[in-house]
């Protein structure tokens, strides 16, 4: 059933790929209605694959890098969807739709079978550490499709459309960086209270605080040397690289105490 | 020529702005590097793996336990002092709510790093491994004055055999005469008496007698981990807990994690080769290489990690405050129209 749920949900976005690819070109109201449509409906089955993962295992998704990925991918299409209501833009549906589609790809590579929670993770603090993070990190993903169609509508946009778009950026970048420092200060309290270290170095661990110096400066430079517009872009994406490090680079390359994400 | 004292100096530098930035990117770097290039070996490790000159310029620099070395921690002290000074000065320039949150959070972020280096400085952490039944006194690992004992262990575990759950029933007294009786699992520690104590690790101690002529050693040997024998410096013994063993001959492994037929795999090791091998019931006694080896008994062990530290409340207050400062900066970001 949730794979079914799942493949339903692919197969919607691959397909709003294409409709987005040809509204690159001649965008109509009513395609922009069927667009809508395709997200509304790839959100519902991907909401309803979780439902359906939850009532098997009892618990949310989080214990596995396919959980994990699952629900970040469902955090994004959430985030995408209000934000499609503040701004409108083709390329940024073709873009958040592509990012979607190649998280969900993703996972498809990766083991989906439910497994036991393992001691460690047998904690409340497991599902506040990771729904802030999939705010967190889903926030940077869409700020990141955003800075996206900034770069590529730079020259034939209205000032004050890409001044509201800037905004838009900034504003999301803020409530990842909330939701980060969050996500950092529960992972570190849970630490404390499962080995009695709230800090060690972990890989994951440092990258996160990587990640939240990169966006530390991001909102400094911004205030400091008005660094918006295109400089401020382009370093949305640059934190956007450094959040798929830390989610996926990590767990690829280097060993550490997050080894089951 | 104008020679300024060297305060004057970096004082202006450390209220700019610009500082901050290049600190915060500097760390960020620094950290990454240090995720790189593993930590805590020694220095031959780094010259096989990078070579001559690379290797040594690691363990020169401390890159090799970069997040301890002093340069790292000097660099963390400016960022606390440049972060402090920013943000009073902000808040002198612009005083409104937006800037004391931002001073708030940044003030918290200095508590945490104070924190985590009074820790690195004064914070106790002993590893124990207990057996069921047994105590220890904690001032003979330097921690303070107290008795634990561990009462009782026990593993829960899914059908599929995996654990679920690791228990230990402590028992606590301390100086004071307070007395602290709790079963701890992973996640949830025993705090009492300024300790925490981790239910960190387990594994099965088995109880056998060595008996060679006239003369009777009683040895405690905990799974999987060679012991010298007492009498003779080049033989070890090691023994292999089995606990649901298959006499179907389908080797030497166990039907189930649960103790329902245990069985020990004694292993007399010479010079780190295997002299002699023998399996045992509890009870019975075998020859393992001129040796007479009784199998007396086994319970299971406890690895607990006790701690004491009082800089974790001042990281918890710094988390606090961070919080605070980010939810007050940041309050208005969605009501207003524009930033």
């Amino acid at each position: 059933m949730e794979n079914h749920l799942l493949n339903i949900g692919f197969a919607l976005l691959l397909t709003g790929i294409m409709v987005n690819l040809y509204s690159l070109w001649w965008s109509t109201e009513r395609l922009q209605n069927i667009i809508k449509g395709i997200f509304w409906l790839a959100l519902l089955s991907l909401t309803v694959a979780i439902i359906v993962r939850i009532a098997a295992t009892g618990r949310l998704p989080s214990a596995s890098m396919y959980e994990f990925i699952l629900i970040f991918t469902w955090a994004i299409l959430c985030l995408f969807v209000i934000t499609r209501q503040k701004f409108n833009s083709p390329v940024f549906d073709l873009l958040s739709n592509i990012l979607v589609v190649l998280l969900l790809l993703a996972a498809s590579f990766l083991p989906s079978e439910t497994r036991p929670l393992m001691p460690a993770l047998q904690s409340a603090w497991l599902h506040i550490h990771v729904l802030t993070a999939i705010i967190a990190y889903g926030s940077f993903a869409v700020a990141f499709c955003l800075a996206g169609v900034y770069l590529f509508q730079e020259n034939n946009t209205a000032t004050a459309e890409l001044r509201r778009l800037d905004q838009l950026i900034y504003r999301l970048v803020v409530l990842g960086f909330v939701f980060l420092s969050l996500v950092i200060i529960t992972g570190a309290i849970w630490a404390e209270q499962v080995w009695g270290n709230w800090w060690t170095w972990d890989p994951k661990e440092t990258w996160s605080l990587v990640t939240w110096l990169v966006y530390a400066a991001y909102l400094h430079a911004r205030r400091t040397y008005n660094w918006k517009g295109r400089k401020s872009a382009v370093m949305v994406i640059v934190g956007f690289v450094v959040v798929l490090i830390t989610l996926f680079g990590v767990s690829l390359i280097l060993p550490g105490l997050h080894s089951y994400i | 020529m104008n020679k300024q004292h060297p305060v004057k100096t970096i004082f202006p530098a450390l209220t700019s702005m610009q500082t901050a930035i290049y600190l915060l990117i500097l760390i960020a770097l620094l950290s990454a590097v240090g995720t790189i290039i593993p930590q805590g070996e020694e220095s031959r490790f780094y010259i096989q793996h990078y070579g001559q000159y690379p290797g040594t310029f690691i363990t020169l620099l401390g890159l090799n336990h970069l997040y301890q070395v002093w340069w790292y921690q000097v660099l963390m002290g400016f960022l606390c002092l440049s972060l402090l000074l920013c943000s009073y000065q902000r808040l002198r320039r612009t005083c409104n709510l937006a800037s004391t949150g931002s001073l708030i959070l940044h003030l918290g972020m200095v508590v945490i790093i104070v924190g985590a280096t009074w820790s690195l400085g004064y914070a106790k952490s002993v590893y124990l491994e207990i057996n069921e039944g047994e105590a220890a006194f904690l001032k003979d690992y330097g921690l303070k004055e107290g008795y634990l004992q561990v009462k009782k262990f026990k593993v829960d575990y899914y059908p599929d055999h995996s654990p679920r759950q690791y228990y230990a029933h402590l028992s606590l007294q301390d100086y004071k005469g307070g007395n602290y009786e709790e079963n701890i699992a992973v996640n949830h520690p025993l705090e009492a008496a300024g300790l925490k104590i981790y239910q960190t690790s387990w594994s099965w101690s088995m109880q056998a007698d060595v008996i060679q002529d006239e003369n009777k050693q009683q040895l405690s040997l905990q799974n999987g981990i060679a012991v010298p024998l007492p009498d003779n410096s080049s033989l070890e013994i090691k023994a292999l807990f089995i606990p649901d063993y298959q006499e179907d001959g389908m080797g030497l492994q166990t039907k189930s994690p649960y103790p329902n037929n245990p069985r020990m795999l004694a292993t007399l090791m010479k010079e780190g080769q295997i002299a002699d091998m023998m399996v045992l019931a509890p009870g019975e006694s075998q020859n393992l290489g001129g040796y007479t080896i009784v199998f007396q008994g086994f319970a299971p062990y406890t690895g607990l990690t006790i701690k004491e530290d009082r800089g974790v409340n001042m990281v918890f207050t710094g988390f606090a405050l961070l919080s605070l400062g980010l939810l007050i900066r940041y309050r208005n970001l969605y009501r207003r129209k524009a930033a």
